[in-house]
């Protein structure tokens, strides 16, 4: 099953298959996310604020926006 | 002198091994023509070598996302540049390597002598992770050294190997080439390096890539880029994220073998985020933890604030002693003295927050504060970011719009600024002081609450109201095409090193006690002229129609004196201007006394207590109750009505909660917005809602 983050229920993982912005992309790709990169949605803020991500052991955290970029494939 | 960069990603440890490499030999400056801090410092090498160690702001990529990155991009692409390295030593993490690998690669391109210091490897060794040096130093062909910048372990291996570094240049035509550009890039590498002066071929990419933001660019070479890039069909964005992917082919195999890791359990920073960046505790918690720091500054800047005081009263006694009187002493203490002394009081509050702020930004405590805000923060047009500095607002707003330079959007970054002033400062503290015993009655209610200190708390919590609604105005008002973005990552919790918090206090005080230092001084002693002189024969006549009194009521030497300089300040330009703007402030219920203490108070809030003592002739005293009991006994003049009603008092207040009387900040925001319009609008605004907020209070009151 393929799933923007933006979609998930809080725990679940995968590894990214695609994003759908080139410019988010762009900005996420120097930061070490990457096709590929194995993603957990740990937790969200209330109100979909922040969403809490950790990425190959690296906790980061991005918008509503950003993570609706993101596509996981979800086993 | 040689000149070393530290690069690095955010969070990589930089800082702590800057301050270890130079000790107190720094620098603070800006990289030309931007706000962004450059720290650089002196680095005493073997042999009696000195180098300029300049310490680049964080960055992920040589492809900017922030002004932090712009700038790392500016300095590393233009040879002509006056920071531009000789060397680089390139900070890892060496618990998260691949992260930090893109900028690296991307260094070593460019052609640098590099030297890899992988840090944290205290913390590595403890997480059970090894890496494998020698496989590292063969893959990239630099020197490549663990080190801990926390612990200081292996700072002189790593001095060692910057002289070596320096002494060997020709080394860095060994170093590896870690990315093989495609054809399409090629083509424009050569045409880019056949017009401009440009021998390294990434460098040229990079222009390719840039050349609308690099401001050493002529307009003639921008035109000649552009001109090949439109030609060329170059697709920017793709090929940055081609480039990106096979750079991370490159090394991620290498790394992966280099580095053994202990799986990827969870660790106890992911247990503490479960309570912390709770969906529903983390506001509570942050909360509660502001109220201790809050509670904390109070209780302990207390005592050194009164030694501050009692230091320069008796410093101004001292010269007033043994200084001949003339209006030479006077300026000195009035003027000097008074004004030095109104700035170092509020240093231990600044310190102090500052400290606790520097602890909870070290322990990686504020990264989470911006993710649990941001979506609040955001929907009155600020960022999560903006949190740091609404906080350090709490103590003065000079640090706290300096700090803002974390905001990536400037409309967020403008809002942040154009709205911190009007969280309650520590000037405002004395002046509520005195105020707030007219409005209520010291009298404990609930058995628990002292009435005084909920209005205290009422008019904290005003400020802050009135922060977040001006800030949803500006947020409708102002135009932006500028896409907002949050990616934030959050380090992992540790325990604060104090050789960083210690710096960061240094910091701070020092930018405080500079910047609103000048300025205040400076507008002290304009005031002091302003208090002291008046148009000659008014002055005398006030003088000796005060002497007369005097004589009447059989004063003492020093109550004499106090009414000689209440009728003084009456007789002087300032009181000439208190009076002058009576028309325009007595619908808000104030007279002209208090005219002149809104004249005086311009520069800094708290000089209104000061003259407030001396227009009620009690200029020798600076006690709080006693200019309270002193103005609880004033009448205005005519009518002999009291003039320090419930409403009066509220309405000045209101006034103060709002208006903008700090000119050292409106100095700040002129330099960080570079111009004098928005700090312009700021006074504008904040007068407008302190006139109008005070006239709503006295007329619905009085």
């Amino acid at each position: 099953m393929v799933s923007p983050i933006s979609a998930l229920k809080q725990g679940h993982a995968g590894k990214i298959s695609s994003f759908t912005d080139e410019q988010i992309a762009g900005k996420l790709m120097t930061m070490g996310v990457l096709p590929g990169s194995f993603v957990k949605l740990v937790r969200v803020a209330p109100f979909k604020g922040g969403y809490y991500l950790k990425v190959d052991g690296m906790v980061m955290v991005v918008r509503e926006k950003e993570a609706s970029t993101i596509v996981l494939e979800v086993q | 002198m040689s000149i070393i960069a530290l690069a690095g990603n955010p969070n990589s440890g930089k800082s702590s091994v800057f301050n270890q490499l130079t000790g107190l030999r720094q620098k603070v400056a800006n990289f030309p023509g931007v706000t962004v801090e450059k720290k650089s410092g002196k680095l005493l090498l073997h042999g009696g070598i000195e180098a300029t160690l300049i310490d680049l702001p964080g960055a992920y990529s040589l492809y900017p996302n922030s002004q932090d990155e712009q700038v790392v991009l500016n300095v590393l692409t233009n040879p002509a540049d006056e920071n531009y390295p000789d060397a680089v030593v390139y900070i890892a993490d060496v618990t998260n390597l691949e992260k930090h690998f893109l900028l690296l690669t991307q260094i070593i391109d460019l052609g640098f002598p590099c030297l890899l210091a992988l840090n944290m490897s205290d913390l590595a060794e403890k997480e059970g992770i090894r890496a494998d040096v020698k496989r590292l130093t063969d893959f990239l062909r630099i020197p490549v050294i663990p080190i801990s910048g926390r612990k200081g372990t292996n700072i002189h291996m790593l001095k060692e190997g910057i002289a070596v570094l320096l002494n060997d240049r020709t080394k860095a035509d060994k170093q590896a080439t870690l990315y093989q550009p495609v054809q399409s890039e090629q083509k424009v590498i050569d045409k880019v390096k056949g017009v401009l002066a440009v021998e390294n071929t990434y460098q040229a990419l990079l222009m390719a890539h840039h050349f609308k933001k690099l401001p050493f660019l002529a307009k003639e070479a921008r035109e000649q880029i552009e001109l090949i890039v439109r030609q060329a069909g170059f697709q920017d964005i793709r090929l940055q994220i081609a480039e990106t992917m096979a750079r991370y082919g490159t090394f991620t195999p290498v790394l992966r073998q280099t580095i053994s890791k202990n799986g990827d359990k969870t660790t106890t920073s992911d247990r503490l985020d479960a309570t912390l960046t709770h969906p529903y505790f983390a506001p509570l918690i942050f909360f509660a933890i502001m109220f201790l720091v809050f509670q904390a500054i109070f209780a302990w800047a207390e005592y050194p604030m009164n030694w501050i005081e009692q230091g320069f009263a008796w410093a101004s006694d001292f010269i007033k002693n043994v200084m001949p009187a003339g209006w030479f002493t006077n300026l000195l203490t009035d003027g000097v003295l008074s004004g030095l002394g109104g700035i170092l009081v509020f240093v231990p509050q600044i310190a102090i927050l500052f400290f606790l702020i520097a602890i909870l930004e070290e322990v990686g405590y504020m990264a989470r504060a911006v993710f649990i805000f941001d979506k609040i923060m955001q929907q009155f047009g600020l960022n999560g970011r903006s949190v740091v500095a609404l906080i350090s607002g709490g103590a003065c707003a000079i640090p706290a719009i300096m700090s803002t330079r974390t905001i990536g959007n400037w409309k967020e970054r403008l809002i942040t600024i154009l709205v911190t002033p009007l969280i309650s400062c520590s000037a405002r503290i004395p002046v509520y002081a005195v105020l707030i015993g007219f409005v209520v009655p010291s009298k404990t209610v609930a058995g628990l609450f002292n009435l005084q200190g909920l209005a205290f708390m009422g008019l904290y919590l005003l400020g802050i109201l009135a922060a977040l609604f001006s800030a949803y105005i500006f947020k409708k008002i102002l135009r932006s095409e500028e896409r907002s973005f949050l990616m934030l990552q959050l380090p992992p919790y540790r325990l604060p090193v104090w050789k960083n918090v210690w710096h960061t206090i240094y910091e701070k005080v020092g930018t405080f006690v500079w910047e609103a230092g000048k300025v205040i001084l400076l507008i002290s002693m304009v005031l002091w002229v302003l208090a002291s002189y008046g148009p000659p024969a008014k002055m005398e006549l006030a003088e000796k129609t005060a002497a007369e009194k005097a004589r009447q009521e059989n004063l003492g030497e020093t109550e004499t004196q106090d009414l000689i300089a209440a009728h003084r300040i009456e007789a002087s330009y300032a009181g000439h201007l208190g009076k002058l703007i009576e028309p325009a402030i007595r619908p808000l219920g104030f007279d002209w006394k208090i005219g002149i203490a809104l004249v005086t108070s311009f520069a800094a809030r708290e000089v209104f207590v000061g003259t407030m003592a001396t227009l009620y002739s009690i200029g020798s005293s600076d006690e709080e109750s006693t200019i309270h009991d002193k103005l609880s006994e004033a009448r205005r003049d005519g009518t002999g009505e009291l003039v320090y009603t419930p409403a009066t008092a509220l309405s000045l207040l209101i006034f103060y909660v709002f208006a903008m009387q700090c000119m050292s900040t409106l100095a700040v925001v002129k330099r960080e917005t570079g111009g004098w319009k928005w700090a312009i609008v700021q006074f504008a605004y904040m007068s407008a809602m302190a006139y109008l907020g005070s006239l709503f209070v006295y007329q619905t009151m009085g």
